[in-house]
């Protein structure tokens, strides 16, 4: 009892202390400088928010995923679709500014930020006509040699723009009607490809100077009729995966002049198809390279036009087995993402409340803090 | 752009053949109402406990029939995210924001493109083709935000995506809210 009260008392002089700490300045006048991010790890989220009640005036949250600490912002203008580079120093936002706001003349541009002080570094003018959409994944996509950045261009026809890091300059706008989204080759440079609404692929392959030399169609990968694909992907090095409304997996290698498709498989046994089992949200699924798992957004009693819907769990798969491992709950996930390297953590994005929450991946996949209050519409995740 | 009209028009009926077949209409793609002014654009099934202070109401389940009902709304008032042509409208109710089902608050621009939907009108149980355009030129109304997805598919099927803003054919480019026009009914049989 009387080590219990010394105890209280100490731990009143300390508090005391730090209070005094905490009000008392040390050395006046004060000096107000201006900070950087902590150094980077895998675990630094770039979050994308559109903002949409005030949509003019977009934003990404930087965040340290482990803590959930808030870090950063930069303004991503209306409609930004951002993306880092390959070496992950740069962060590319294509956007739009209206010299009056709401209205008047439109100037698109590709806005780069240093990634670690969270400056601008340059800014690339483009035609105006990047796609006013939703930040999602594959609408800015950059060449693994960081020399093209490539933009999702909608008038509402469908474009790419292909943009020049190094020269800091816009080099051509391909048309690419019925297509949609940037899908990197890996193993190549200059070589991407896009979804078309036959259920194919496009691949472009670009000359040195940034210019398309070739553009072949693959075999239908998906029918869009049937079971339509979400436009997010996740990879391997060159081995895209495709996720389908109905919880297919589809897969393609984007390594060559053409893609050639790999075979389906399905997430779903006949009791999660019995039940309505379906993939949803606007980043449904996530995928590392390191641990071989595939991680997906979940909700039950799936339906016509539930495809956005939050999830009420996360099933993770082994990808090379193809067998769902491990299921838990959902936190009302749209969008997934993983960390790169070792011991991956998963993020999700739940809208009711804009929180962030992470889950520890190994030994098993556990839901691990939630922090609330990240923005207002935040619904897409990169990882450093 | 007449090929544009044609290909809009030609997924249109394709997706109104398709949801009629599978009988989605009846069905419903639970709630997503984003009547709180935090958490707009995104679609959930809202719990009790996340009831919002705002427009929209509450409700943790849709009811049977209808595409939606989760705000407890109308399926007649065109002020709830529950009114039946807003299957796969994904925005702003102008006529929250001093417009009206057909029309564009003052100040405003019409979009000069849209994104269709096919949604079921529950007192005829006709299928009607609608037309979601964009108010456009003033800043984001912020008020009835509604998400619906019926019908809608990712932006390689532009004609029905609504994750873009339809004003951007317009000089007045930002996006301020949305209207629902019924362009007649579709030619697939109600659901």
């Amino acid at each position: 009892m009387q080590t219990a009260k010394r105890c209280g008392l100490a731990m009143m002089l300390m508090a005391g202390a730090w209070a005094a700490q905490a009000t008392q300045p040390t050395a006046m006048p004060e000096e107000i400088t201006v900070g950087k991010l902590p150094p980077a790890n895998p675990y630094r989220l770039y979050v994308s928010d559109v903002a949409i009640s005030h949509i003019v005036d977009g934003r990404m949250h930087i965040v340290d995923g482990e803590t959930l600490k808030y870090t950063g912002m930069i303004g991503t203008g209306f409609t930004g679709l951002a993306t880092l580079s390959p070496d992950r120093s740069e962060i590319y936002v294509a956007t739009t500014y209206l010299a009056k706001l709401n209205r008047g003349t439109r100037t698109d541009q590709v806005d780069v930020y240093d990634a670690q002080t969270l400056t601008i570094k340059a800014e690339i003018s483009i035609p105006p006509k990047h796609a006013q959409a939703l930040p999602y994944k594959g609408t800015i996509a950059v060449t693994p040699d960081g020399r093209f950045i490539v933009v999702q261009n909608a008038t509402p026809a469908s474009s790419l723009a292909v943009v020049d890091r190094k020269a800091e300059k816009f080099v051509t706008e391909i048309p690419t009607p019925g297509c949609w989204g940037i899908l990197p080759a890996q193993s190549v440079a200059n070589r991407f490809t896009t979804i078309c609404g036959d259920g194919t692929l496009l691949t472009v392959t670009l000359g040195a100077d940034g210019k398309p030399t070739d553009q072949q169609r693959s075999e239908r990968l998906f029918d869009p009729d049937k079971d339509p694909v979400f436009s997010q992907t996740e990879n391997d090095g060159d081995t895209y995966h495709f996720l389908s409304f109905h919880g297919q997996i589809l897969s393609a290698n984007l390594g060559g002049a053409v893609a050639s498709l790999g075979a389906p498989w399905s997430l779903l046994g006949a009791d999660d198809q019995k039940d309505g089992w379906r993939p949803g949200g606007y980043q449904p699924f996530a995928m590392s390279k390191d641990n071989g798992r595939l991680y997906v957004a979940m909700h039950p009693a799936g339906a016509e036009g539930s495809h956005k819907n939050p999830a009420k769990e996360i099933w993770a798969f082994d990808v090379k087995s193809k067998q769902r491992v491990e299921r838990v709950e959902g936190n009302n996930a749209v969008a997934l993402a993983v960390s790169r390297g070792a011991n991956p953590m998963l993020f999700a994005i739940d809208p009711l409340s804009a929180g962030l929450i992470n889950y520890s991946t190994t030994p098993k996949l556990a839901v691990g803090k939630r922090v609330d209050g990240f923005g207002e519409a935040p619904i897409l995740i990169e990882t450093h | 752009m007449q090929w544009f009209d044609d290909f809009f028009e030609r997924k249109a009926r394709q997706v109104a053949r398709m949801t009629s077949r599978r009988n989605a209409m009846a069905r419903l793609g639970r709630a997503l109402l984003g009547a709180s002014v935090l958490f707009p654009v995104l679609p959930f099934d809202r719990s009790p406990q996340a009831a919002p202070s705002g427009h929209g109401g509450g409700g943790a389940h849709p009811p049977a029939g209808g595409h939606g009902g989760a705000g407890g709304g109308d399926v007649n008032d065109d002020t709830t995210c529950e009114y039946w042509r807003y299957c796969a409208l994904d925005g702003f109710l102008c006529t929250c924001c001093g417009g009206s089902i057909s029309q564009c608050p003052a100040g405003t621009e019409i979009s000069k493109v849209t994104w269709v939907g096919t949604c079921q009108n529950p007192n005829d149980n006709k299928a009607y083709l609608i037309s979601y355009n964009d108010c456009c030129g003033v800043s984001a109304c912020g008020r009835c935000m509604c998400n619906y997805n019926i019908g809608e598919r990712p932006a390689y099927r532009m004609g029905v995506h609504n994750d873009v803003n339809w004003c951007m054919g317009n000089k007045a480019n930002s996006y301020h809210c949305t209207v629902a026009v019924a362009l007649g009914v579709s030619e697939a049989r109600p659901g």
